[in-house]
């Protein structure tokens, strides 16, 4: 009796040793955690699941060749609904609760509300589709790996004045924290490009009858269109502006660059200008594989192929990061990840390339625009 | 803005879209007038009868006629289960007033739940594609979808009120919702006419959600917030008269469209809360009979 109480008080003490180590020293086979806050369920889930598939084919094939040093990435997945609110219930367990040093997380609003929450309890917040120009001022702790929207909105809106020779443009956007800077953004390039806004109007994020913001569209008459709302409005804005007899071309931005537009507006969608801040499949081999994998998979390419793209890289980065904190032999904290996410700064990244993060809190990549012809998305230019 | 065209084009669009809005207001604007029911739980049964089309169009392939047939067989048949298994049996309890209430909400919030549950939250539109065709009318864009809303609803409407004028049943609902117990003495089945009103909102909430449904998405819980416009519509015409909440409809539904002229668009919303707050403060008993006292006095 007395040997088993010994064994048990010799491995209790062992476990309260273990715990108290600093992370590198303890067992090898502890995972290595991180968060992923998405929208699961509401108008956005259908976006938010294909991203949290494409994060899980990258820790998938990260721990497939072995994890990080031997071991396995941890993905712990929890829905935002994209509703603020509802984000921070979910950021606060994966910090309180799961004990993530880093997470990953998207949509402008949801962003934004988590932040503070990033910055008191200095845990590391990944923004990976964010496109609000915001984004890069929310902390210390919260930095992007998406480029924002002055990246590609300001390519589009240039590309509209000085390639189509476009004069007079209507900015329409939706009165949220997706609409709102990004309808800032256009009108200032487009203006400094030398063009004329001649209408710019919010819509309400519940409307579903935009007649009367298309009629004033209608009557100061621009010959360029540009749409910056949410992929479940935007189609919806369009067939309205064309029943109304609007023929003006049309932009928007990587929203856009999704296949059920197409299916949703038919011919009306010709012409379209969309974005993408992601390399396509002939712009980069591993997409292309990427994408075949998807069909093979679920059958379909994913909704917003180049968010999943860029979902597919956090997971990389994060184990980058881990491999530099333990090669540092650093215990895995949010100070330390954010010092590991700046010690590495330079990420050479399957799905998008090359991501270098600086101290702006800012990415910069080349812009892939894309229009819409004989039903099919098909490149346009590049920017950058 | 102030071309007659663009003026021209307001007022049809505003006509067009207040069309479903209509037909949602003549629903809960006559339930409310034979049952003194406010039915929340119409939101459940548009959302019934939106998705029941949706799967007849989407997976099953049935040509439109068809799957309008079964999205009102379904909308029935939720309905009848409603009105026999649930506002019987409030009526056997005698329950109160604030009973009815919350047994509404419950439906149509379980309802949003269940189709939740089963079709997801992404937004659906009935058809793949939400186009139609348009042509121009002295300056005027008419789509194919414009023409059909107000057709529907004119005919709906001009239907129900001869049905409720001239026919045997529709005299015994007008009997009931005056006086239940005075209708009865009269040898009226005011259970019989509760059920009748109850499929007739049935038909308007499902022939508004194939409007609505054809030009635009639609989630499980969509239908709810449409049902605050019917609700202010018919506050607004005076509760007890479908035909004062349908023309409340179109009013509110105009006056949104032509705001635009005067605010930016993203306040056109808050329009619809003014209204409810000025009605249920100033006018709580609508503005028709308002103007009916005033002019009798």
């Amino acid at each position: 009796m007395s040997f088993k109480r010994r064994e048990v008080l010799k491995a209790a003490g062992a476990g309260a040793l273990a715990a108290a180590l600093p992370f590198p020293l303890r067992a090898q086979s502890q995972t290595l955690k991180f968060g992923l806050a998405m929208p699961l369920t509401g108008s956005q889930s259908a976006y938010g699941k294909d991203q949290v598939q494409g994060a899980q084919f990258a820790v998938d094939d990260l721990n497939a060749k072995g994890g990080v040093q031997g071991r396995k990435l941890e993905m712990i997945v929890l829905d935002t609904q994209a509703d603020p609110q509802v984000g921070i219930n979910a950021v606060n367990r994966l910090i309180s609760v799961e004990k993530v040093p880093v997470y990953v997380t998207a949509w402008s609003a949801v962003v934004k509300a988590v932040a503070p929450i990033s910055n008191r309890e200095k845990i590391l917040e990944l923004s990976v589709g964010a496109s609000s120009p915001e984004v890069a001022q929310l902390g210390d702790y919260v930095y992007t790996t998406f480029p924002l929207a002055d990246v590609d909105v300001t390519a589009v809106a240039q590309y509209a004045h000085d390639k189509l020779g476009k004069k007079n443009a209507a900015v329409l956007y939706i009165n949220n924290d997706t609409g709102v800077d990004a309808a800032k953004v256009y009108k200032s390039a487009f203006e400094k490009a030398g063009g004329n806004v001649v209408v710019y109007e919010a819509y309400d994020p519940k409307a579903t009858d935009y007649s009367g913001m298309l009629l004033k569209v209608r009557a100061a008459n621009p010959d360029m269109v540009h749409i910056h709302g949410l992929i479940t409005d935007i189609p919806q804005v369009i067939a309205q502006m064309r029943q109304l007899g609007l023929q003006q071309r049309v932009s928007t931005y990587s929203a856009g660059y999704n296949p059920n537009i197409i299916k949703q507006l038919g011919a009306a969608a010709e012409g379209l200008i969309v974005t993408s801040l992601a390399p396509g499949v002939n712009d980069r081999p591993q997409v292309k594989d990427y994408v075949e994998r998807w069909k093979q998979k679920e059958g379909r390419v994913p909704n917003g192929l180049p968010y999943t793209q860029y979902l597919y890289d956090a997971p990389v980065m994060v184990a980058h990061m881990y491999e530099w904190l333990l090669k540092q032999k650093l215990p895995a904290t949010g100070e330390n990840m954010r010092k590991a996410l700046l010690g590495v700064k330079r990420f050479d990244l399957p799905m998008t390339g090359v991501t270098e993060v600086d101290p702006s809190h800012r990415v910069q990549k080349p812009v892939y625009l894309l229009t819409v012809e004989k039903g099919a998305f098909v490149p346009l230019a590049t920017v950058g | 803005m102030l071309d007659p065209a663009v003026l021209a084009q307001i007022l049809w669009t505003g006509i067009a879209t207040s069309s479903y809005m209509v037909l949602f207001t003549i629903a809960f604007a006559l339930v409310l007038k034979v049952l003194k029911l406010w039915n929340f739980a119409q939101a459940g049964m548009m959302a019934i009868a939106f998705y029941a089309m949706y799967v007849a169009v989407n997976q099953w392939g049935l040509p439109t006629a068809a799957a309008i047939a079964f999205g009102l067989a379904a909308t029935l048949a939720a309905t009848l289960a409603y009105e026999v298994l649930g506002l019987r049996t409030l009526r056997a309890r005698r329950s109160s007033s604030l009973l009815f209430f919350i047994f509404t909400l419950v439906c149509s919030e379980f309802t949003a739940y269940a189709l939740t549950l089963v079709f997801g939250t992404e937004p659906v539109p009935l058809f793949p594609e939400i186009l139609s065709p348009t042509r121009i009318v002295a300056g005027v864009a008419v789509s194919d979808w414009d023409l059909l809303a107000v057709g529907v609803t004119i005919l709906l409407g001009a239907a129900l009120a001869l049905y409720l004028r001239f026919s045997r049943d529709g005299q015994f609902l007008l009997a009931v919702s005056d006086s239940a117990e005075l209708a009865e003495l009269y040898g009226i089945d005011a259970r019989r006419a509760y059920l009748v009103a109850l499929a007739a909102a049935s038909v308007f909430a499902c022939a508004g959600m194939y409007l609505y449904g054809s030009r635009t998405a639609v989630i499980p819980t969509a239908p709810l917030q449409l049902m605050l416009f019917a609700v202010i519509a018919t506050l607004l015409g005076g509760m007890g008269s479908v035909l004062g909440g349908a023309l409340a409809a179109v009013f509110l539904s105009l006056l949104q469209s032509y705001s635009v002229l005067v605010i930016p668009s993203q306040w056109q919303g808050l329009i619809l809360y003014v209204f409810l707050f000025v009605t249920i403060l100033f006018f709580p008993t609508g503005v028709r009979r308002l103007w009916n006292t005033s002019t009798r006095s």
